[in-house]
């Protein structure tokens, strides 16, 4: 297993984009080609070079700490356990994540590396990986580290606003995924924005304390929403209480409508041979004593129970669409998805 | 007579077939009390009657109607006029153009029938009809001027000028409306041996429109 383990090492640093990390890569790789023949003596020289603050070329912080490890690793083998312990510490104080597998290391290695961790005291958060999740189904998940047992709060809160949710609080030791449903402390879906994810650890074996943060973005991937009816506007109704004007004007319709009947008897039936208006009286009448009830009526009772009838149907009518709109809006959001993406630190977010 | 009837049965096969959302259809059986008036040189001939009808009324939308009016009565001469019976059968359309304002235009057959000869005129007219709501919306007050410009009547000369013109009110309860109308026809014949022809039919009419759908 270790030349398989020893393999992925030196491909993992071998990839490295830069010339300079090639260098540190080869230097590493040969480090542990020695240590998996186990010629530690060899070995050591060069692990040293990575760590020197002489090593010209650029050193990444996972080929950093992975130096350190197996400085570690080596003078264990050495017997220098003290030594061993001294730069097993500095790995985990760089990334409080690291870890030996106790498939690839000693039982010794592995004792040492303890001892390391009991001395040191670290909390770390991964950096959130960008997800696509649906609350209803799925979690946002964060890994949290401690090094050695600690009491650990966890709080996720929006980036310049609300009170911060808590995560987790409670003892923990090593790595520990946790997973967020998407609410915040007042059970809504959280809105878009950044937010930022706060690790505070106290040891519980040495008293002292440690933090961490990440930040991500969060955005809201939601079916486009439709608008609701505006409200009724005055002339998209029907007047419902008739005004005085209205009422005294029907007498001037009735009027109307009397005087054309009695001038259209007037006028034609002249050279006819007069008379005989009858008709036009009874229309002419009938017209004026409309007119004059009408304004009576109206002046006394003005409701229009039509048009308040009518207006009510339009009001019954927008508000059920209107129903029906928030209705399926609600379904809409209900099935928001939370797109999750890392971020550098604090800011205004998507 | 022909023309008119099957312009009338068409209409009415019309409304009675199966038809869109849009369309209504009314009926308004009428009553009118009739006074023609005829001077053709010898005085004032003046005969009055009852006249009973109907009016089937079809809309299309809210601005396009179709009306076939069929409208028969008596009417009783006063001394030395003989009684005559009178028939029309007419057609006519209204486009709705303001809420207030309706153009029309429309043809009619009429018969004048005594028991010495029979008189048959053609109509075919234009105009407008204004129709005012009083407040509430129940009560319209009707004013209506049609010009007849093409009017022909058996054993004369047309007329130079002719028109009618109504005026009333209509009483809408639920679907159904009442009106009362009083209207006027008017024909002035040209001189023919120094004689003028005047000749004028008045009417009050009770009218009830039934929607049927």
């Amino acid at each position: 297993m270790r030349p398989l383990a020893l393999a992925a090492i030196v491909a993992t640093a071998a990839i490295s984009p830069l010339a300079a990390q090639g260098s540190t890569a080869e230097l590493l790789g040969q480090a542990h080609e020695f240590y998996e023949r186990l010629e530690v003596e060899r070995a050591l020289p060069l692990l040293r070079q990575v760590v020197s603050p002489n090593w010209p070329f650029e050193v990444t912080q996972e080929q950093r700490v992975e130096a350190y490890k197996y400085l570690g690793a080596c003078l264990t083998l050495a017997g220098k356990r003290d030594s061993a312990v001294l730069y097993f510490r500095a790995a985990i104080e760089r990334d409080p994540f690291t870890e030996l597998d106790p498939n690839l290391f000693t039982p010794a290695q592995l004792a040492t590396f303890g001892e390391a961790q009991r001395r040191t005291f670290a909390v770390a958060v991964r950096p959130v990986a960008s997800a696509r999740v649906d609350p209803r189904t799925a979690r946002v998940t964060f890994t949290i580290a401690a090094t050695h047992a600690a009491l650990v709060d966890v709080k996720l809160s929006t980036v310049g606003a609300g009170p911060p949710l808590s995560l987790f609080q409670g003892t923990m030791v090593g790595v520990r995924e946790m997973t967020w449903d998407g609410l915040l402390a007042d059970r809504r879906l959280a809105p878009p924005g950044r937010y930022a994810l706060a690790v505070a650890g106290r040891s519980r074996l040495t008293g002292t304390s440690d933090s961490a943060r990440v930040y991500f973005d969060l955005r809201h991937e939601v079916a486009p929403l439709e608008d609701t009816l505006p409200g009724l506007e005055r002339r998209a109704l029907l007047p419902e209480r008739i005004s005085p004007e209205a009422a005294r004007h029907d007498v001037a319709k009735g009027l109307g409508v009397a005087a054309a009947a009695l001038v259209i008897a007037g006028a034609a039936t002249g050279d006819l041979g007069g008379g005989g208006r009858a008709e036009a009286d009874v229309v002419a009448a009938t017209a004026a004593v409309t007119g004059v009830v009408a304004f009576l009526v109206h002046r006394r009772q003005g409701a229009i129970p039509e048009n308040v009838a009518a207006n009510a149907r339009r009001r019954a009518e927008r508000d059920s669409a209107n129903a029906s709109v928030r209705g399926r809006n609600a379904d809409r959001i209900a099935a928001t998805v939370l797109l999750v993406s890392p971020a550098a630190g604090e800011g205004t977010g998507p | 007579m022909r023309a008119a009837g099957v312009i009338a049965g068409a209409a009415i096969l019309g409304g009675g077939a199966p038809a869109g959302a849009q369309r209504a259809l009314t009926v308004a059986p009428l009553v009118s009390l009739a006074e023609h008036r005829v001077d053709a040189g010898f005085g004032v001939e003046r005969s009055l009657g009852p006249i009973l009808g109907a009016v089937g009324t079809l809309r299309f939308g809210p601005r396009l109607a179709v009306a076939v009016r069929a409208v028969g009565g008596s009417l009783f001469g006063s001394t030395g006029v003989i009684d005559r019976d009178v028939g029309e059968l007419g057609v006519e359309a209204s486009v709705v153009t303001v809420p207030w304002l309706a153009l029309q235009a429309g043809a009619a057959r009429r018969a004048y029938s005594t028991k010495l000869a029979r008189q048959t005129w053609t109509l075919v007219g234009f105009g407008a009809r204004a129709r005012v709501a009083f407040a509430g919306d129940a009560i319209h007050g009707v004013w209506q001027a049609t010009l007849l410009p093409a009017v022909s009547a058996s054993a004369l000369r047309g007329p130079d000028m002719a028109f009618r013109v109504t005026t009333g009110l209509e009483y809408r309860i639920r679907t159904t409306t009442l009106g009362v109308e009083y209207s006027l026809e008017r024909y002035d014949f040209p001189a023919e041996a120094g004689v003028r022809r005047l000749e004028q039919l008045s009417a009050l009419t009770l009218r009830l429109e039934l929607r049927l759908r």
